[in-house]
């Protein structure tokens, strides 16, 4: 078989940063969004996304902002950095608050829904995995039309907890 | 740490971010896996010591390492010569004369399983001769049948979702056929499983057994592609001589028939339920002189001749990987000759690339090794799909397919039309299987084979 070359991408570090922002960000459980082994590697393909569609720059500043966040004393918590980050007190959010929005949607829907101030910004799926992957179905306990990961008569049994679709409970993490 | 470090202990390690004592061994540590000239089937695969600071991408290639080891000592045992009950001769060599018969060819037929008005089979019992093929049998002979065609079921000349044939270059059907272990065979026999009636007052989930790290082996399913062969062909391939039976069909029309080829074995899938893969680890080979791969094709560095590819038809003239035209009568030579194209279903897979490239050179060096004219040098592991995230034997609530790593797996002969990287759409065999249930609506435990119970 021949084999192709890898792709170069963001550094793990990078990567596992933007995946504990969005994990706080979204209310789901970091090791649920940056798993210990990660073939689907959502994390590295929504990072990338996002920086080709704000830029490196704006980027940059959004983690720096949050790893400032996650260093403070005593130690947030995941909602008091998401609601920082968000601005949820703020009625006229910044650009980066905006962008903080659009990283929810792309997780929660997996589409990317430009931020306003992304003038020719398009709406889309990111990919067919973004879809059957989005955290929506897993808030519902439920799976995306047309691809399911339920045996044949699921439905006649109750969800499995949220815990184990991966939401943030606060049972610990 | 000791070096066994097994797939759930990551995982628990992973998702509970506390590094326990659970996963330190006080004793000694054990050697790296390595693929072994060995006739002992692996219960389970067995994981090196990761590499310190990995990131993801080296996590998965060591892993996926680790899995296409197993895949290849699995393949090499079960392709080890037998001894009269079926077990791998230990006394012998794989490939030390060429070709040799071999262990999972002693498994027990699907078409010996399930059997009309849901009789009680037996494993070591009489195989069922069609009429039409009992004047050219012999005791011990394999005889590939066609069964029904039911929609999802890999039937003998059609694949899953009756997607269609596969049709060689000289114009023959490829045949197939499935065929379980005796531990898979002794769970359906005791829980009555081979009868519609039986599964009908099957109460409870249908678990196969799952197989242990240096102990027993689960339920494993072994699905084999065949194609004719001349022979002159005969030193490149694993080879039988086989009754082909092809019942009567109405439409087209052609009465039933049998005939006695030459066929080479040019596909194997196996399935092992282990207590590191309660989804099954799913791994394929193939003949190397199947077909290119995409990148091949581009690049134009083509082989002079391939099982299921004319190097010298344009893609204008030979559209790769097309569903031959109806109607489809395995009983003639088709002017229809498929061409067929490995599709690159690795994106952002890609150790599975890597990895199995440098577990097919290790085998290649210990079955050369054996000898020179060993016909498994012409096999190829294509890649082992596996779980990432799964329990002792059992799935995970929410991740019921347990993230299967690679995402996407085809083998050009089981799944030569959906091939590619569409959910739900592209082969994956954990997804694929996930869906099976028995005749009632019970699910199966990723195996079709109990639909076919009358």
């Amino acid at each position: 078989m021949t084999t192709p070359p890898n792709s170069g991408g963001p550094s793990e570090a990078v990567v596992q940063d933007f995946a504990n922002m969005s994990a706080a960000l979204t209310g789901f459980q970091p090791s649920f969004i940056r798993p210990f082994l990660d073939p689907v590697n959502l994390s590295g393909t929504f990072y990338e996304f996002a920086v080709a569609q704000v830029g490196q720059t704006m980027m940059d500043a959004l983690m720096s902002a949050f790893d400032a966040l996650s260093n403070q004393q005593p130690p947030l918590s995941p909602q008091q950095i998401a609601n920082t980050l968000l601005e949820v007190a703020s009625s006229t959010p910044s650009q980066q608050a905006q962008l903080c929005q659009s990283i929810v949607a792309m997780w929660y829907l997996g589409s990317w829904y430009p931020p306003p101030f992304q003038k020719d910004g398009l709406q889309q799926v990111i990919s067919s995995q973004a879809y059957t992957k989005s955290l929506a179905w897993n808030v519902a306990q439920a799976h995306p039309m047309g691809f399911s990961a339920f045996t044949f008569g699921y439905w006649s049994q109750p969800p499995g907890s949220l815990d184990t679709f991966g939401v943030n409970t606060g049972g610990g993490q | 740490m000791g070096k066994i470090v097994t797939i759930i202990m990551l995982v628990i390690a992973a998702v509970t971010i506390v590094i326990t004592t659970s996963i330190t061994s006080t004793t000694a540590p054990a050697a790296d896996p390595a693929i072994v000239l060995s006739s002992n089937i692996p219960g389970d695969a067995q994981f090196g010591q990761l590499p310190p600071n990995a990131t993801n991408e080296e996590k998965l290639l060591a892993i996926q390492g680790d899995f296409d080891i197993y895949s290849w000592n699995t393949f090499i045992a079960l392709n080890w010569p037998p001894l009269p009950n079926g077990n791998g001769d230990p006394q012998k060599t794989i490939g030390q004369y060429g070709d040799n018969d071999t262990v999972w060819e002693h498994y027990r037929n699907v078409e010996d399983i399930f059997l009309p008005g849901g009789a009680k089979p037996t494993y070591n019992g009489p195989v069922s001769v069609p009429t039409q093929c009992k004047a050219s049998y012999k005791p011990g002979m394999k005889i590939i049948s066609q069964v029904g065609k039911t929609p999802t079921v890999l039937t003998a000349f059609s694949q899953p979702f009756n997607t269609g044939p596969l049709i060689d270059q000289n114009g023959n059907y490829t045949r197939y056929e499935i065929l379980v272990n005796k531990p898979m065979f002794d769970y359906i026999l005791q829980n009555t499983l081979y009868s519609k009636a039986g599964q009908k007052v099957f109460s409870g989930a249908v678990k196969f057994p799952c197989g242990v790290l240096g102990g027993p082996e689960g339920a494993i399913m072994v699905k084999a592609a065949w194609k004719v062969i001349s022979p002159a062909d005969k030193n490149r391939f694993h080879t039988q001589t086989v009754l082909v039976y092809s019942p009567a069909s109405q439409n087209p029309k052609y009465p039933a028939s049998c005939s006695k080829k030459l066929m080479g074995l040019v596909g194997l899938h196996i399935g092992h339920k282990t207590n590191s893969a309660s989804q099954w680890l799913w791994s394929t080979f193939e003949h190397v002189d199947n077909a290119p791969t995409e990148a091949d094709v581009s690049s134009g560095k083509l082989k002079a001749k391939y099982n299921y590819y004319d190097p010298k038809c344009s893609a204008a003239k030979c559209p790769p990987n097309q569903v031959p035209p109806r109607p489809w009568n395995p009983t003639k030579v088709s002017a229809f000759h498929s061409q067929v194209v490995r599709m690159n279903m690795f994106k952002g897979n890609e150790f599975a690339f890597t990895s199995a490239a440098a577990r097919n050179a290790d085998a290649l060096k210990l079955l050369l090794g054996v000898s020179a004219s060993s016909v498994w040098q012409n096999y190829e592991l294509i890649s082992t799909m596996w779980p990432t995230n799964t329990g002792q034997c059992q799935a995970s609530p929410g991740d019921p397919l347990g993230t299967p790593a690679p995402n996407f797996l085809a083998n050009t002969t089981l799944e030569t039309y959906i091939q590619g990287m569409v959910p739900n759409v592209s082969s994956n065999c954990i997804e694929c299987h996930n869906n099976a249930t028995m005749t009632t609506p019970v699910p199966s435990d990723f195996t079709y084979v109990l639909q076919r119970a009358q």
